[in-house]
């Protein structure tokens, strides 16, 4: 019965959405965002690897950004304004956690990065990367990430297509989701009914 | 033959992923982007003709 309510309650999306998020022909726009939003990310983190302050200093730029961030100042508003996350930065900074977080968003910004210009998971980079812009904006820094984190939600919502000129082009038929397991997870079972819409990485059938 | 044209992938896409490391301290959109993008466009071309011999070739077989 829960069964049936679901697929009653299933609601379809229109054409041009299935176009424009789920059809190769739309790969090359979203190899351009994904490029774009990669280069970005690629320049961000290697800056942060190479440069002074991060890897070398033990996060002391990250420890002097949430200093900033948690300071409350006399006049005018803070630079966070939720509470709970000014007291989880402040948690953070009294356990010394920039030591430790600052290797993870200089790596991480430079995975991301490589991930998103390779298409490789690009679903899962485009996630970290907007989860990263989401997070410097809590802490009060716009710069460039309410852009970046537009354009990543955009290449999130384009996964199946996004990394088409990209590795994902291979990786996502190989590996495939939880719910439709890759030729990698099916290999010595025996062969299965094709289910409509031809699989990942391949045009649906007419 | 077949491994070979498989490495020859394998590395075009790690190139892709060099030509990135090199471009990332340039801050010229263009001289930067492009390079990028052709590395991109160009491991794509390699991967779909290794993909086409190696796999599709056995098929046919």
């Amino acid at each position: 019965m829960l069964e049936r309510m679901f697929i009653r309650g299933q609601l379809r999306d229109p054409g041009w959405y299935q176009f424009l998020f789920g059809n190769v022909a739309m790969a090359p726009l979203w190899t351009l965002a994904r490029l774009y939003l990669g280069w970005q990310w690629l320049q961000a983190g290697w800056h942060k690897v190479t440069g002074d302050g991060w890897i070398d200093s033990d996060g002391a730029s990250l420890r002097a950004f949430w200093e900033r961030a948690t300071a409350i100042p006399e006049r005018g508003a803070p630079p966070i304004r939720y509470d709970w996350y000014r007291d989880f930065l402040s948690y953070m900074l009294d356990h010394r956690w920039y030591e430790g977080f600052a290797y993870v968003i200089a790596f991480g910004e430079v995975f991301v990065g490589l991930a998103l210009i390779t298409g490789a998971l690009t679903g899962f980079a485009a996630l970290a990367g907007a989860t990263m812009n989401f997070n410097f904006m809590l802490a009060g820094s716009a710069s460039t990430n309410p852009v970046l984190f537009i354009l990543a939600v955009l290449v999130l919502l384009a996964w199946k297509v996004a990394g088409f000129i990209g590795l994902d082009r291979w990786l996502l038929p190989l590996l495939g989701t939880p719910w439709q397991p890759g030729r990698l997870f099916s290999l010595g079972l025996p062969p299965r009914r094709r289910r409509r819409g031809g699989g990942l990485g391949r045009p649906a059938p007419a | 033959m077949k491994y070979a044209l498989l490495a020859l992938g394998v590395l075009a896409w790690a190139g892709v992923a060099g030509v990135a490391v090199l471009m990332a301290d340039v801050d010229e959109p263009v001289l930067g982007f492009f390079p990028i993008a052709g590395a991109v466009i160009a491991a794509w071309v390699i991967g779909e003709y290794v993909t086409e011999v190696i796999w599709k070739g056995d098929r046919r077989a």
